[in-house]
């Protein structure tokens, strides 16, 4: 028998308005992507702190995703360019922290990219893949906070 | 009772500015001196380890720990120390969260050493022990006081300021003991106590201390100076904002804020702006955040090993 391939553990964090209806809009179009994150929809891209991607992290996962309006079109403004911000020093944070930065990924979807989204979740699984599970030498390991997922087949 | 409470003090990985930070007390420390006893104080009074395991369980009213954990002998000492005292108070920022020593969690145990002693360093390993057990016998990371021992009070700061030393020996000498893990510090933020005007300008550019003479009167985040006072606990009376420094967060972050340095990822990002916002500006937004140097060590300068901090490998 193959060696079971890793499957990475995902949050994805989706607003409200659009990259959450993009990925309801994957759903409904029957498009097919891979089952690895667990979707958390949140009012806007804005209101994600980083403190919940960290959390998201110790729990077990192994990359972030939030999803947000394209620039311009933000339901609140501004929010997804807060968010953006955000995103760019906690990156450069978790480079200090030896976490890879590849593990959060910000993308703007619109809620007509339903296809998109599933194209995004196939990249990102596959990149995460590349990179392996995130363990840090020292820390304990992942607790089972989020089930791993499991694959349909067919 | 018989005799005056007997009081230990005890440094572990520290710099000794938290036991000298108790002359800063002044003349109220004649008061304290007076009403008890220094058993044990390694930096005052000429007591060694056997003296103190000589002590009678308990027989300690109370232990003021200062120091990260570093060696195994930091924690056999606390646990000592915990075993013979009624209570244990973390005193200082490192005993606390694991303070400046702790931003060598950065690295790994291996990594320190060698830039510390350098390639090829050569420590005589202790009778009957391997090389590798030589001194000084580091832990693998620093650890608060907190990982080891159970702390019934935390004094913060880097040092404690006088105000707050002085809220703990109230505490003890009237034996009005407030709850069980309580900080002697404010729960409000320090922006509630500075001086300072906020008139919540937005960030066209971070400076560090050394490349700004600040406005006397003007909020030093509105300058552009990290200042982590809307993240941190009051207590101090904002001494280094009055004094035209920015808060580094030295009395730990206030029980609202969380992860600190991750909270003040999320107000700086809400205050940097290079132009209108929008497409068009992201490359200057990144520049301005880019302008921050040093994030982790900015950010966690005193708290390292208490949040997000892992070692990196090898």
């Amino acid at each position: 028998m193959a060696e079971a391939q890793f499957e990475p553990r995902i949050v994805a964090f989706l607003c409200r308005w659009c990259a959450g209806a993009g990925a309801d809009l994957a759903g409904t179009s029957r498009l097919r992507y891979p089952p690895n994150a667990v979707a958390i929809r949140v009012n806007c891209s804005g209101r994600v702190e980083p403190q919940w991607v960290m959390e998201a992290f110790r729990s077990g996962a192994d990359g972030v995703f939030i999803g947000g309006c394209h620039p311009g079109d933000c339901h609140y403004v501004s929010g997804n360019y807060k968010a953006r911000r955000r995103v760019h020093l906690l990156k450069r944070m978790l480079s200090e922290l030896g976490i890879e930065p590849e593990r959060v990924r910000l993308e703007w979807v619109s809620a007509t990219e339903g296809a998109k989204f599933a194209r995004l979740m196939h990249e990102f699984v596959e990149e995460l893949r590349a990179l392996g599970p995130r363990t840090d030498p020292g820390e304990a390991a992942p607790s089972a906070a989020l089930p791993a997922p499991s694959r349909r087949k067919g | 009772m018989v005799g005056k409470p007997k009081i230990a003090v005890y440094w572990t990985g520290g710099c000794g500015g938290c036991d000298v930070s108790f002359l800063e007390l002044g003349a109220p420390l004649l008061d304290v001196l007076a009403k008890v006893e220094i058993a044990f104080w390694p930096a005052l009074v000429d007591a060694k380890r056997a003296d103190v395991e000589a002590f009678a369980p308990r027989s300690l009213a109370a232990t003021l720990i200062n120091g990260t954990l570093r060696t195994e002998e930091n924690v056999e000492m606390v646990h000592l120390l915990r075993e013979k005292s009624q209570l244990v108070v973390a005193f200082g920022a490192c005993a606390h969260l694991g303070g400046v020593p702790g931003l060598a969690n950065l690295v790994s145990r291996e990594e320190t050493l060698r830039r510390v002693y350098g390639d090829g360093f050569a420590i005589a390993p202790p009778p009957g022990g391997e090389a590798d057990d030589a001194p000084p016998n580091l832990l693998p990371q620093a650890q608060p006081l907190s990982t080891e021992v159970t702390v019934d009070y935390v004094v913060p700061g880097c040092p404690p300021p006088p105000a707050l030393i002085g809220l703990l020996f109230d505490a003890l000498l009237s034996g009005d003991l407030p709850p069980a893990g309580h900080v002697f510090a404010h729960d409000k933020a320090l922006c509630e106590e500075c001086p300072r005007t906020r008139e919540d300008r937005v960030l066209t550019k971070i400076v560090r201390p050394h490349e700004l003479v600040p406005d006397p009167e003007a909020c030093l985040l509105d300058q552009g100076m990290i200042c982590l006072g809307p993240v941190t606990r009051g207590g101090c009376g904002a001494a280094c904002p009055k004094a035209g420094m920015p808060c580094t967060g030295c009395l730990g972050p206030t029980p609202h804020a969380g992860d600190p340095g991750l909270a003040m990822i999320s107000a700086l990002a809400s205050l940097v702006r290079a132009g209108d916002e929008g497409e068009a500006s992201f490359a200057g937004e990144d520049a301005v955040l880019d302008s921050l140097v040093d994030p982790v060590g900015t950010l966690y300068k005193y708290s390292l090993p208490s949040y997000v901090a892992k070692r990196r490998s090898g």
